[in-house]
């Protein structure tokens, strides 16, 4: 029976990339009932909501959704459609696995980290105020509740893909109430994981590890903004935004994208690298269970970026179309 | 020009407050959960922590003493505040954020 996954095409680049993963799930055999959704600048433009609540509805719904890139409107009052997403369907777990690909050279042999991000407090909350007319004041949330779910679904992940360390990062030397509830629900989380080993990092010193000692890693968690900052350093390390994957989980659905924006200037000139947004979907395979469906796609695209077929972002010449009909051949 | 319009109140409550939606010149405008809206309805169906930001505003300027009375108020009705903070708006735009 074909899974029900929602499908928001996206703005700027995204219908081209999706356009690319349906060539390749067409391929695969992979059987998806694509139910389109709306959300992003032309619900905007058309005078709705960038995220429609149908849309919101119908995700809740199907329960799982792949989101193309969306762009946020510039302008006093625009919100963002991502963290609306986020906000709405309580997508409390961000997850951002970075791994070495063959074909792409990176200072970074044998990168493979999977890093934890909590997707709906911190300084997030956009709580923001001007305190007097020179001073503003932006109120940083961490709650023990959210803390401790980002920490358990980070050493649950671990326990379920056979990973073995899982360590938190934070501030906590500086920001002692704050990053030091963070820590307190880490160690909390960690103490019911024996069998997983764990330690705590700061921020600042991770970021140093992660480009110095990347191979001592396996699992980071850490909250909103650190998560933010550390997993675009992270796909970076893998070879950038083009080639990072992204998914959100919440309790009742989870959300697969690309992380990287949506290039309006690229817009209709078939260039920009698919492989972010088909990583992002391999991934929801995974999910909907589909494993063997997965490790055959990724293989593909492997085999693909092993004969040098690449995007330009890569050092290559290939189109987005052309690129995805050369994975889609590796499945024939 | 900084003008005063109103005040978030921060309550400690484990769910969403019944609070008055007027109160002289101030209207409750929205009340958020760890910057997430859940007044006006619809209530994201997400995780509430036990702290809601109670907005209070007027298109008017109000004065400190309104806003006092105001707080005084809600803590005569038995709300348990931590913290407030004044709204303010700087040469007539919203010196503050609007939640999600």
């Amino acid at each position: 029976m074909a899974h029900q996954v929602c499908l928001i095409r996206g703005d700027g680049v995204g219908p081209e990339l999706v356009a690319g993963v349906e060539v390749i799930f067409k391929a695969a055999k992979v059987d998806i009932d694509w139910i389109d959704v709306e959300a992003g600048l032309k619900c905007v433009e058309a005078g709705k909501p960038i995220v429609p609540e149908e849309t919101v509805a119908k995700i809740k719904e199907i329960g799982v959704g792949l989101k193309a890139p969306m762009t946020t409107p510039i302008g006093k009052g625009s919100v963002s459609p991502n963290v609306t997403l986020r906000k709405k369907l309580d997508l409390y777990a961000c997850v951002r696995p970075v791994r070495s690909l063959p074909g792409i050279k990176t200072p970074f042999d044998g990168l493979d980290i999977v890093i934890f991000r909590e997707n709906t407090e911190d300084l997030y909350t956009q709580i923001e105020y001007m305190a007097t007319e020179h001073v503003a004041h932006s109120v940083k949330i961490i709650s023990d509740s959210a803390s401790e779910q980002i920490c358990r679904a980070a050493f649950e992940y671990a326990r379920a893909n056979g990973r073995k360390k899982v360590v938190g990062v934070h501030k906590a030397n500086i920001m002692k109430i704050g990053d030091g509830l963070f820590l307190k629900s880490f160690k909390k989380v960690a103490a019911e994981y024996p069998d997983i080993e764990s330690w705590d990092n700061i921020v600042d010193n991770q970021c140093m590890q992660l480009v110095t000692k990347w191979k001592l890693y396996d699992i980071l968690v850490m909250p909103n903004l650190y998560g933010d900052i550390v997993s675009d350093l992270a796909a970076g390390m893998m070879g950038g935004l083009g080639v990072a994957p992204g998914a959100n989980y919440g309790k009742k659905c989870a959300l697969f994208e690309a992380v990287h924006g949506s290039a309006p200037k690229y817009t209709g000139m078939n260039k920009v690298n698919p492989t972010a947004l088909l990583l992002s979907a391999t991934l929801m395979l995974d999910h909907l269970g589909e494993h063997e469906a997965r490790v055959s796609i990724e293989g593909a695209l492997e085999a693909t970026l092993n004969k040098g077929i690449k995007t330009y972002d890569l050092g290559g010449d290939a189109t987005t179309s052309g690129f995805s009909e050369a994975i889609a051949s590796e499945l024939k | 020009m900084m003008t005063l319009h109103g005040v978030d109140v921060f309550l400690r409550t484990p769910s969403i407050p019944e609070l008055p939606k007027e109160f002289g010149a101030f209207t409750l405008v929205l009340i958020s959960n760890r910057g997430s809206r859940v007044y006006p309805p619809p209530v994201p169906e997400m995780e509430l922590s036990d702290w809601q930001q109670c907005r209070y505003l007027s298109d008017d300027v109000v004065s400190d003493a309104q806003i006092d009375e105001l707080v005084l108020h809600l803590t005569g009705l038995g709300w348990q505040w931590t913290k407030c903070q004044k709204l303010f708006k700087i040469d007539g735009d919203n010196a503050f954020s609007q939640p999600y």
